[in-house]
């Protein structure tokens, strides 16, 4: 392949990355903003959304069916585990949430091994449909059909944020919690309905995705990490997260191709700590006269 | 000087080593004294980051890479023949140590969740890094062949010897810790993690105090692992893993944040509630590897963390209170 | 001489000391904002040794900050502090502490999980040396400090009444309490400054008489006592100095009689019984 081609196939695997990275982002911050809450099973929403979406075509539904069962029987457990498992601790720190999700998403990464095995799974490519070549790579339409979900995605919540009552009252929530429930918020339906649309999203991506990477019982913890890592650098903003997802997964793409594979994964993480440890050098020149 | 006011007790330790003595006279089964060499092990790496969450407030996540790290250099110069096994493992915790102490100064400036999130960045690098330096580190199948541990001559042949020598560690750095933590310095450091204004406002240099703290644990733990690799005889990046993070927060929570010897008593129900697991469910379901391990462990986190967020200590501490209680009550009144 | 003959005598002599003396504290146009928010906007004042200075002020004027100012945990954005003729501004919070100045907070700060003892024997940080080793392997030179430490702490905890709840949790105390141990915590740096954030706030009469006695019992030892407080009778009873404050500037500084009759400080006040 030319150069040319190689780095449109770059791009275009990147920004196939980078889309799922951003929605992820977003079942992140959504979270985050509403519930101050870490949910590490982000990651594992993702692989249901693929996982039972495998298990709902091989009983025989239609993929449409089958995507429709899948995402709706993850937005249930996300809301279980909100009405169960994050919602009774008594006294909740940052520290005991974190470690409740992670506890969380070790269990249903555990359960998916048992009940669906450990192979790789896959699902049929959304369009039966030959690839585009472009500049001589390849873009296949499931590809197309990723980025349309992120286009979705991100319409879909902006309309609701900005448009809804529900969608005004989550923002305010975010913004001032104190406040919120001060004006008659309900705190525990908002974050019910926040960990359920973490899990809908989650899910979408994961079934997105699928066809192209393909899903297993472990590929919760690298996905819902790489999230975070979009999530953080954009300071929890919701349209920063998904320009951070697309970066990552472009910067990744290229990385990887033109570099090597191998730590790939760990160069994710590494932009994540070093955007951390920058955030906490103050920009503003405070006035230091002298050093101790 | 303990919470109320007597000469902190010297029965628990001296009941503490008689036991480990005492244990493998009792029960020489070579299944057991393996076991509890783990117990050990591990109770270090939990009192460790036991003292780090529970005491100081840093949420450090990074415990399973520290004793990778340990782990893989003290096999690694010993597997070349660079230097003696007991010298790799001191230079293994050196190694860590340095690592920690580099990282420390920025890292610590992370508040709560996020140092949580870094660390956990942390150990996943660390993982990655030891499946790809293949050269040094054997990659996915791991360093194997490392010979066993010696000691000017005195070769560690046996399970017996390493489970001493785990226990060694593990009561010492029991001992240093709860010295560290009844003294100026562990004033120093808890006070931080109550009001790091009114600590700093009292001349405590907090970001040093922490850094020191990271240090030190990275540096104990670093020993732990070259203990570790010389009794299993190899190392693999599936061992320093996600999972064993799981497992010492398990430990520490059911023990009771708090309590020192609350995260060596949660050391030993995890480690023998993992072997009944592997044991008897093994026998039922097939498909038991960690991550099964992992979904008990999930849930037991779950449960403990809504149903007893004290732990077993907090529960001890209870009894305790409540044994006392009564005894006073019958003292009073013997009718 | 009678007692009041004695007291003028006194003062006469500490009027002409006072000439020569440099302050223990003087703040020169000592300004901080958050946002737009002048909250101290060139503050100045001088803080003679071993005097009992209060400061006063609406709500919101700022009395708090100018401590945190002080004791380094905020930056000042612009203006000089001098501790005993040092320039400390800029200076972290741990540094100033260990040059001599001690504080209480409004809210307490108390150390949560640990006990009176521990609690107060953290103000005695600066005064030991002790490090990670020697603490963790309980060399000898490391108990005997303890000891020592200890041994002084339980003096300060005595000296403000509270020796018999030395091993009791800071929960378990009444509000009074609480604030006697943020106190003897102070007092456990051996501070030649002690700046106190609205020590009697929320107590009752008899522990206002007893703090009463307490604080003329440390001036008497030769501390330099800051106040910053609501509570007029007690400023005005225990103060040869006061300082007034509003909205981020000294609007006025006297004696307590000279404030009392200040008109700016009235109309800040308005409504209020000064």
């Amino acid at each position: 392949m030319t150069l040319l081609s190689l780095i449109v196939q770059y791009a275009i695997s990147g920004i196939t990355a980078g889309s799922i990275y951003a929605i992820v982002g977003i079942c992140w911050t959504v979270v985050y903003l509403i519930a101050q809450v870490l949910n590490f099973t982000t990651g594992e929403f993702v692989m249901l959304g693929g996982m039972l979406a495998w298990v709902f075509l091989g009983a025989g539904f239609g993929l449409v069916s089958a995507g429709i069962l899948a995402t709706a029987c993850t937005v249930g457990i996300a809301m279980i585990l909100e009405r169960f498992v994050v919602r009774p601790i008594r006294y909740p720190t940052e520290m005991i949430y974190m470690m409740m999700t992670i506890a969380s998403a070790s269990v249903i990464k555990g359960i998916s091994l048992i009940g669906f095995g450990s192979e790789t799974r896959t699902i049929e490519p959304f369009i039966a449909a030959k690839p585009i070549r472009i500049f001589g790579a390849s873009l296949t339409p499931q590809v197309i059909c990723v980025v349309g979900v992120l286009i979705l995605v991100m319409s879909g919540l902006s309309l609701f944020i900005h448009r809804t009552v529900f969608g005004k009252a989550l923002r305010a929530s975010a913004m001032n919690l104190t406040g919120a429930r001060l004006v008659g918020i309900d705190i525990n339906k908002f974050r019910l309905f926040c960990f359920g649309l973490a899990g809908g999203l989650g899910a979408l991506a994961g079934i997105a995705i699928t066809p192209i990477t393909f899903t297993g019982y472990s590929i919760g913890l690298m996905t819902g990490m790489k999230g975070l890592v979009a999530a953080i650098v954009a300071g929890w903003s919701m349209t920063g997260t998904v320009l951070a997802g697309l970066a990552l997964g472009l910067l990744e793409g290229f990385g990887a191709g033109f570099i090597s594979t191998g730590w790939k994964d760990a160069f994710a993480l590494f932009i994540m700590i070093v955007f951390l440890i920058l955030k906490t050098i103050p920009l503003s020149r405070r006035l230091v006269r002298k050093k101790p | 000087m303990n919470r109320s006011g007597r000469v902190r007790p010297h029965l628990p330790w001296f009941i503490l080593i008689g036991a480990v003595v005492l244990l493998p006279v009792i029960i020489p089964s070579k299944y057991v004294i393996g076991v509890m060499f783990l117990v050990g092990i591990y109770g270090v790496l939990a009192i460790s980051l036991g003292i780090l969450i529970g005491h100081a407030g840093l949420f450090s996540l990074a415990q399973p890479t520290w004793f990778g790290v340990g782990a893989y250099v003290a096999g690694v110069l010993a597997v070349r023949e660079i230097t003696p096994p007991w010298i790799g493992i001191i230079m293994g915790a050196l190694f860590v140590a340095l690592i920690s102490y580099s990282m420390g100064a920025p890292l610590l400036r992370l508040r709560g969740h996020y140092l949580a999130c870094a660390t956990f960045g942390l150990l996943i690098i660390g993982e990655i890094a030891f499946t790809q330096l293949s050269d040094i580190t054997g990659g996915n199948t791991g360093l194997l062949d490392i010979p066993p541990l010696s000691i000017n001559g005195f070769v560690f042949r046996n399970v017996f010897h390493y489970y001493f020598l785990s226990w060694a560690l593990c009561i010492g750095s029991l001992w240093f810790y709860s010295n560290l933590i009844h003294s100026r310095v562990g004033r120093a450091i808890r006070s931080s993690h109550d009001s790091e204004t009114a600590s700093k406002s009292m001349g405590i240099n907090v970001p040093r105090y922490r850094l020191q703290l990271f240090v030190l644990t990275s540096f104990v733990t670093g020993l732990a692992g070259g203990v570790f690799c010389f009794y299993l005889r190899f190392a693999a990046p599936s061992i320093f893993s996600f999972a064993l993070l799981v497992e010492l927060i398990l430990m520490i929570i059911i023990g009771g944040i708090g309590s020192l010897w609350g995260y060596l008593l949660g050391s030993l129900v995890i480690i023998w509630l993992g072997e009944l697991i592997n044991v008897y469910l093994g026998k039922v379901l097939p498909v038991m590897t960690g991550e099964v391990e992992a979904v008990f462990f999930g849930v037991l986190i779950i449960f403990v963390l809504i149903f007893m967020p004290r732990g077993l200590s907090g529960w001890v501490e209870q009894l305790f209170r409540l044994g006392k209680r009564t005894y006073e009550q019958v003292r009073r009144n013997p009718a | 001489m009678n007692r009041s003959g004695a007291t003028r005598h006194n003062h006469e002599h500490s009027k002409i000391a006072t000439v020569e003396k440099d302050a223990l504290l003087h703040l020169d146009r000592l300004s901080k904002h958050f946002g737009g928010i002048r909250a101290l906007d060139e503050v100045t004042f001088r803080l003679e040794e071993n005097r009992i200075v209060s400061m006063i002020g609406p709500n919101g004027a700022g009395k708090t900050t100018l401590i945190n100012v002080v004791t380094g945990i905020y930056l000042p954005d612009s203006g000089e502090v001098y501790f005993q003729k040092e320039d400390i501004a800029g200076l972290p919070a741990h540094s100033i502490a260990s040059k001599g100045i001690g504080r209480t907070f409004q809210l307490e700060e108390l150390f949560g999980s640990l006990t009176v003892l521990e609690n107060a024997m953290v103000g005695g940080h600066t005064r030991s040396r002790s490090g990670m080793f020697g603490c963790g392997f309980r060399v000898a030179s490391a108990r005997a400090e303890e000891k020592r430490m200890r041994d002084e702490t339980m003096e300060a905890l005595a000296m403000v009444g509270l020796e018999d709840r030395a091993f009791h949790s800071i929960s378990s105390l009444p509000l009074g309490e609480r604030k006697l141990v943020g106190i003897a915590r102070a007092l456990c740096m051996k501070p030649r400054l002690l700046m106190l954030d609205e020590p009697v706030g929320g107590l009752a009469a008899h522990e206002i008489e007893k703090f009463l006695a307490l604080i003329q019992r440390l001036a008497k030892e030769g501390l330099t006592i800051f106040i910053i407080e609501h509570n007029m009778p007690f400023v005005m009873s225990i103060s040869e100095q006061v300082i007034v404050l509003d909205q981020g500037s000294k609007i006025a500084e006297g004696s307590p009689e000279e404030v009392k009759n200040n008109e700016r400080v009235i109309e800040a006040y308005l409504g209020e019984e000064v």
